[in-house]
């Protein structure tokens, strides 16, 4: 191949693959719609609030950011709104170890960014972040009642067992031995936050009290 | 031929290599606060944009310099206009500054970030293009009257060679694709959309075109290497860049909310993006073979040939590991994709910019023979650091892609506990880093005015 030739060929080719890449885009433009839930004004707000505090610089969100905290995409799938908006205003008022400082968000900005990452949550992301292997394979193969409970109402999703499980309430492997008492467990489950001072448990009063006896029978057995 | 151009060049390289010492130092807070989160007075999240945004400057104004000294020298002329070289040079340091300063203001205090214009005040909240969309504006028109002093120069003179050619369309590339970053949207995946072009077409589209330039014009300086022959190959090495590169894109479109042909898209165009920086590690064997006799500037000739194996072992190799979407799907957003963005960038632009550095900086000088031995010593302390970084990370990477993503433990637990030793381990060798960075600048601030003992 000669130099013009070689100069040719780049100079052409890269102009068409950029043209294609163009057609692309457009085509891509005129479909997010349909892959994506409305923005309301709130989830617009959000996102305003989600660049103020540039929470992109120790988060990922849709997978691009910072890999020094968990990834955003579904943080509002698997906990509670009130728990998220508590952690939000002041991480280590409720987990005193967390790696999050406080930012100062007000209650309204922090409300507006539930809304917008509950947004995220819901674009079509051609199924990631992908569903873990073991996860799925240990899922339904449980003996007791409790412990079917314990995974119904999701409680790993705050709660560690044997390190499986999130870090969001404290480890629950030796919970039998730091409260024995089943009592105590129904009346935590019911009202945390009267139990606790300044829990940020979600309560569980909506379960019957067979449910509530069981879920409480179990967790004095981690011992 | 000495011209006073070449001063601006020089200036801008002692710029260059000033901060990226202050990336180093910052990068090094940022690993201790992996293990300390609370270590430092302004949070991870400001030290890592003040890591990343002094990398992305650094390099820029390396770019730059080295711009005016190949477009001095293949022009054989002074520039267009030294004035406003000296302008623009002043102009850029003044607007980083400014930037600096706010990022570190907003660190403090966030509530200073408020919204003007629609945008953010201080600090833009996006990963790379944090700068404020003002800042946006003031780097735009320092890189349109760098580029036009430039191509006044070669309009003037009339020299259209291969290497300015595509030296100056990969920077009029940069520049365009500086502007997709520049509007807000409140969508968030068209933010992310846009987002990535501007940082994909960057890394592997323009920056790639102008590494290529500059090799050949390395190459030629050094070795005195037949122009013709390194321009055919430039312009297949760069035309292969692009051809992959552009479409190459969609390797960031698998789930961000884009359409699932980009996964066929993404997959096939980026896995061929290796093949183009294998193409310079030949190229940079071939013609240093052909060459009879002694290379007298050894250090510029090695951290050439460094350049071009790293850039394909990073971008290429480290690249083309998670870039199937099959594979992508569990590494995506783990410390897999730092290691290679750390290995990537190193090898591909910051050996490229240390390299042109000790390659002109004798002749900017106007020192036939200096000292080489601390280019070596930094060359090493920085490549075998670096080496271990990446390994160190690629191991908490795989870690991470296992127990997280596919047995499914918590973020928390696996950062804290599982990978601990990995953090320890970067921290540790980004201190031997930061020696072969000391050695670095030492010598380029000082370099010729100790003749050779
Ligand atoms: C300085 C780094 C940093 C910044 C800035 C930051 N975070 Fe965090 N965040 C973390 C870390 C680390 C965690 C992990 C939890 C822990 O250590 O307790 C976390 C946890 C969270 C969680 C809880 C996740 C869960 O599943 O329990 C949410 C929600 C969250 N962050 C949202 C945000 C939002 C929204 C912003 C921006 C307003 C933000 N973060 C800014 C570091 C940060
Ligand atoms: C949104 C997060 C969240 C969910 C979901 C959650 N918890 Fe909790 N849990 C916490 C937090 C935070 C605490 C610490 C404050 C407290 O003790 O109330 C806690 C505390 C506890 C404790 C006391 C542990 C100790 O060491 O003091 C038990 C027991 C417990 N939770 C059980 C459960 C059970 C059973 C479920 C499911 C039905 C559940 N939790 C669901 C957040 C959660
Ligand atoms: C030429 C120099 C290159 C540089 C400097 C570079 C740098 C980077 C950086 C910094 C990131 C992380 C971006 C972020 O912070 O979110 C990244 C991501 C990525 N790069 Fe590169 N890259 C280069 C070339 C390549 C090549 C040639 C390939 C493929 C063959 C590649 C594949 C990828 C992939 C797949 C990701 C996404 C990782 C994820 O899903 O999290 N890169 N690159
Ligand atoms: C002392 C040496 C260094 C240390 C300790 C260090 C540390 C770090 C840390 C902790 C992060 C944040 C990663 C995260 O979010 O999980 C980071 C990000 C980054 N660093 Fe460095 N760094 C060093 C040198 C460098 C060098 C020399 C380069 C360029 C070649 C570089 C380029 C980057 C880039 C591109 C990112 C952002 C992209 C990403 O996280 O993938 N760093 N660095
Ligand atoms: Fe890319």
């Amino acid at each position: 191949m000669s130099t013009n030739a070689a100069k040719n060929l780049f100079i052409y080719g890269s102009l068409f693959c950029f043209l294609v890449l163009v057609i692309l885009t457009i085509d891509t433009m005129g479909k997010l719609d349909q892959r994506a839930p409305e923005i309301t004004e709130k989830v617009a707000a959000g996102k305003k609030v989600w660049h103020k505090y540039d929470c992109i610089g120790c988060h990922t969100i849709l997978g691009n950011g910072s890999y020094f905290a968990p990834d955003m995409t579904k943080a509002t799938e698997r906990k509670p709104k009130e728990y998220l908006k508590k952690f939000l205003l002041d991480p280590r008022a409720i987990k005193q170890d967390s790696a999050m400082p406080k930012l100062g968000l007000s209650e309204e900005e922090a409300d507006s960014l539930i809304a917008f990452l509950e947004w995220t949550s819901k674009v079509d992301t051609n199924d990631w972040p992908p569903k873990p292997i073991l996860a799925s394979a240990t899922a339904g193969r449980t003996a007791s009642t409790g412990q079917m409970l314990f995974q119904k109402y999701d409680c790993a999703a705050c709660h560690q067992i044997q390190g499986l499980g999130g870090t969001a309430g404290p480890d629950l492997t030796h919970a039998g031995l730091k409260q024995p008492d089943v009592e105590w467990h129904i009346k935590h489950l019911k009202d945390p936050a009267g139990t606790v001072r300044n829990s940020a448990m979600p309560n569980f009063s909506h379960l019957g009290d067979e449910d509530l006896k069981a879920l409480a029978e179990y967790l004095i057995t981690l011992r | 031929m000495q011209y006073q151009s070449h001063k601006i060049a020089q200036n801008f390289y002692t710029a260059s290599v000033l901060l990226f010492l202050v990336q180093v130092v910052v990068g090094l807070i940022a690993a201790l606060q992996f293990i300390w989160p609370d270590f430092f007075i302004l949070n991870f999240n400001t030290i890592r944009t003040l890591h990343i945004n002094a990398l992305v400057v650094w390099l820029l104004m390396g770019m730059m310099g080295a711009t005016y000294y190949v477009v001095t020298e293949e022009s054989e002329s002074e520039l267009w206009s030294v004035p406003l070289a000296q302008l623009q040079f002043w102009a850029t340091v003044i607007a980083v500054t400014a930037v600096v300063a706010g990022y570190i203001v907003m660190g403090l205090n966030p509530q200073t970030n408020t919204e003007i214009f629609g945008t953010r005040a201080l600090n833009e909240g996006r990963e790379y293009i944090e700068a404020p969309r003002w800042a946006d504006v003031l780097i735009v028109i320092s890189v349109l009257l760098f580029l036009f002093n430039c191509l006044m120069t070669v309009f003037k003179t009339k020299k259209f060679t291969a290497v300015q050619g595509v030296l100056l369309g990969g920077l009029t590339f940069l520049a365009l694709m500086y502007l997709p970053g520049m509007f807000y949207t409140n969508n968030m995946v068209k933010d992310q959309f846009w987002w990535w072009w501007v940082v994909h077409l960057w890394v592997e589209g323009s920056w790639e075109m102008i590494a290529a330039a500059l090799l050949a014009f390395m190459l030629h300086k050094l070795l005195g290497a037949d122009v013709k022959v390194l321009a055919k190959w430039m312009y297949i090495e760069t035309g292969l860049v692009l051809f992959t590169g552009i479409l190459g894109l969609g390797h960031h479109y698998y789930w961000i909310g884009t359409p699932e042909y980009w996964l066929w898209v993404g997959g096939v165009f980026s896995s061929l993006e290796p093949i183009p920086l294998l193409l310079m590690v030949w190229d940079a064997f071939r013609t240093t073979r052909e060459v009879r006799g002694v290379v007298p500037n050894r250090i510029g000739l090695y951290l050439t040939v460094a350049h071009a194996i790293f850039n394909f072992v990073g971008a290429g190799l480290w690249g083309v590991i998670h870039t199937l979407p099959q594979v992508n799907k569990w590494t995506h957003g783990t410390q897999i994709t730092t290691a290679h963005g750390h290995l990537a960038f190193y090898g591909a632009y910051v050996l490229l910019i240390i390299a042109m550095i000790y390659v002109t900086l004798p002749s900017i000088k106007g020192v036939k023979e200096f000292n080489q031995s601390r280019g070596f010593q930094s060359f090493w302390w920085m490549t075998v650091s670096m080496i271990f970084i990446v390994i160190a990370i690629t191991g908490a990477g795989m870690v991470q892609t296992y127990l997280e993503r596919l047995l499914g433990l918590d973020y928390v637990t696996v950062k804290a506990s599982y990978n601990l030793w990995f953090w320890i381990f970067r921290a540790l060798f980004g201190v031997g880093f930061l020696v072969g960075v000391l050695i670095l600048v030492k010598d380029i601030l000082g370099f010729g005015q100790k003749p050779a003992a």
